[in-house]
């Protein structure tokens, strides 16, 4: 018996690496994730059949047209837009945010930084489509805010805040705070006391300490949680479409109009692409790979994990 | 540090750290709230009742949309806990020249926007000719899960190491008993962590559900999402509410088991 046991498990093992418990995982993702994603570059190449029985994309002739078509004046606006309200909300995200890291990492009481990092998370963790209806209700011009603010002589006509850009700004700004906030937290929590005391004895002041030691040594976490949140609000759907109305369009809407709606599925796949290449772009250019890869990891691990 | 109390930087900070998390709970608070206002009109408070919740269950399209939901986020979550589980252990007791790029498609996977991936989904599908509305959902959403459950599982098999497997192995155990009868109790808090965190994200999934989904498998995100028309019903603010009521179960339960897992793990490593 133990024999038997002993050569078939040298059998396998001759056929199989040494980590072949992570291969039903890799070959799943090659098989539904790599590939996919490789048709959507092949559709932003090919065309839309004439014939629908033909399905959604044929490859007759391969052509840059569509990406002719995906960059023409409407798209080219909304993607400024997207840029706009993804930039200006994950700018807003850090400067709200850097403060609650930083006081969560070194003003709180260790045994209350877990519970509350885990409070954090909570609202990220649960219904999204509720977070962002919750901004109708507040913000409804015959609401209750609209009401106060009037009766407190704020404003003269009621709160005409939703169905525009403005609306969609600050859904992705309260969407995405706790994304930003994370990784910056965990940043934090990792600088050794000693650092910090040991520049305080060197004669730095908190000031000197704070932007010589702290803040450096936070980098990592700030360009993982900056790069993660720009890459979501760049990417988002649901805030334009629930608070954008017709005047708040990001390029997810766009796209999801091509591709559901209208049923161009190669532009919309050309639109997909362009908007890879900008979050391509961004990443390389803010933080080298590795840089961006331990923070993301560092993230998706969590200090509650 | 003495005199710390009075510190108006630390009072600063601290009082900015409430304001923020007030801000993050106020927007739920008031949906909750205003999913009990009987009034026609929901953005303006007349009086407490639950007649929307009535409503939403009495709706048979919303009864058959949860059970899509509940039903796809099942089968992903067990095909993300079988597929994430060996993964995670493989990174962290094999580790080697194939952990680098492995880390770095997990990285990609969770880096993509999900929109980019859903149109890929639903061409891929459709050319593999896989049209089961159900398998759609779950095998979409285990793409990104698959990824949580791995980076849950890798962090808790790097706390244990591997000395009680090696003591169940030379006892005699046969490699598939060690892991069946070691292995997987000593992981079950990641485990099944792992596995209500997958459910919860399938659960609460739009973008994917909305370019995946077949017509007559609508999950309950994409439902809610098509049913409201510039106007919240009350009967959707019920319906949202009580999608938060599943997640906030999946995600408690998942928090807790985690944190019962560090515990132990620390009893383990400071055994004899």
């Amino acid at each position: 018996m133990r024999l038997s046991a002993t050569v078939r498990r040298t059998g396998l093992r001759a056929i199989l690496p040494r980590w072949y418990q992570a291969l039903p995982a890799w070959c799943w993702w090659l098989f539904f994730f790599v590939t996919p994603i490789t048709w959507v570059a092949m559709a932003s190449l090919g065309m839309k059949p004439i014939d629908p029985s033909r399905g959604a994309v044929v490859f007759d002739q391969l052509s840059l047209a569509n990406y002719d078509a995906a960059t023409g004046n409407v798209f080219f606006a909304v993607f400024l837009i997207t840029i706009k309200t993804a930039g200006l909300g994950t700018l807003i995200c850090f400067l709200v945010g850097f403060p609650v890291a930083y006081a969560l990492a070194t003003k709180v009481p260790v045994r209350w930084r877990t519970p509350l990092v885990f409070l954090l998370l909570l609202p990220y963790w649960t219904s999204f489509l509720l977070r962002t209806f919750a901004w109708r209700i507040i913000l409804a011009p015959q609401g209750e805010l609209s009401d106060l603010l009037r009766s407190i002589g704020l404003m003269s006509t009621p709160l005409m805040i939703l169905d525009s850009n403005t609306a969609v700004q600050l859904g992705i700004v309260y969407n995405y705070l706790p994304i930003v906030i994370l990784p910056i937290y965990v940043a934090l929590d990792r600088i050794d006391p000693a650092f910090k005391q040991a520049s305080m004895d060197l004669g730095a002041g908190r000031l000197g300490t704070f932007l010589q030691v702290t803040l450096p040594l936070a980098v990592p976490g700030i360009v993982g949680g900056v790069l993660l949140t720009f890459i979501l609000a760049a990417g988002d759907y649901v805030v334009p479409a629930i608070l954008g109305g017709a005047k708040g369009l990001m390029v997810g809407n766009l796209v999801a109009l091509q591709v559901l709606a209208s049923q161009n599925l190669p532009i919309g796949a050309a639109m997909a692409m362009v908007l890879i290449g900008l979050l391509a772009v961004v990443v390389t250019v803010v933080g080298t790979a590795a840089f961006g890869l331990r923070s993301i990891v560092r993230l998706v691990r969590g200090p509650a994990l | 540090m003495p005199g710390q109390h009075h510190d108006p930087v630390r009072l600063l900070l601290l009082t900015w750290m409430v304001l923020v998390f007030c801000f993050l709970f106020i927007p739920i608070l008031v949906v909750v709230l205003y999913s009990f206002n009987g009034g026609r009109n929901l953005y303006v408070w007349t009086e407490f009742s639950v007649r929307w919740y009535g409503r939403a269950i009495d709706n048979p399209r919303v009864v058959s949309a949860l059970f899509v939901s509940l039903e796809a986020a099942l089968i992903n979550a067990l095909i993300a806990v079988s597929l994430g589980v060996p993964a995670g252990i493989a990174l962290a007791r094999r580790k080697g020249r194939w952990t680098l790029p492995f880390l770095a498609l997990i990285f990609v996977i969770l880096g993509t926007p999900e929109l980019v991936s859903a149109i890929g989904q639903l061409i891929w599908f459709d050319r593999l000719g896989l049209y089961n509305g159900l398998l759609r959902l779950a095998i979409g959403h285990s793409l990104f899960n698959i990824a949580v459950v791995t980076l849950i599982v890798r962090a808790r098999a790097e706390g244990l190491g591997e000395a009680l497997e090696e003591a169940g192995a030379d006892l005699g155990g046969r490699p598939l008993r060690v892991f069946l009868r070691i292995t997987l109790p000593v992981m079950f808090p990641a485990v099944l962590a792992g596995g209500l965190l997958a459910f919860t994200f399938s659960f609460d999934d739009v973008i994917i559900s909305l370019f995946v989904q077949r017509p007559g498998m609508t999950p309950l995100p994409v439902y809610i999402l098509s049913s409201f028309k510039s106007v919240l019903r009350g009967d959707v603010a019920a319906i949202v509410v009580l999608t938060l009521l599943v997640s906030l179960v999946g995600i408690l339960t998942a928090a807790a088991l985690l944190m019962k897992g560090r515990a132990k793990t620390r009893t383990l490593q400071a055994g004899p």
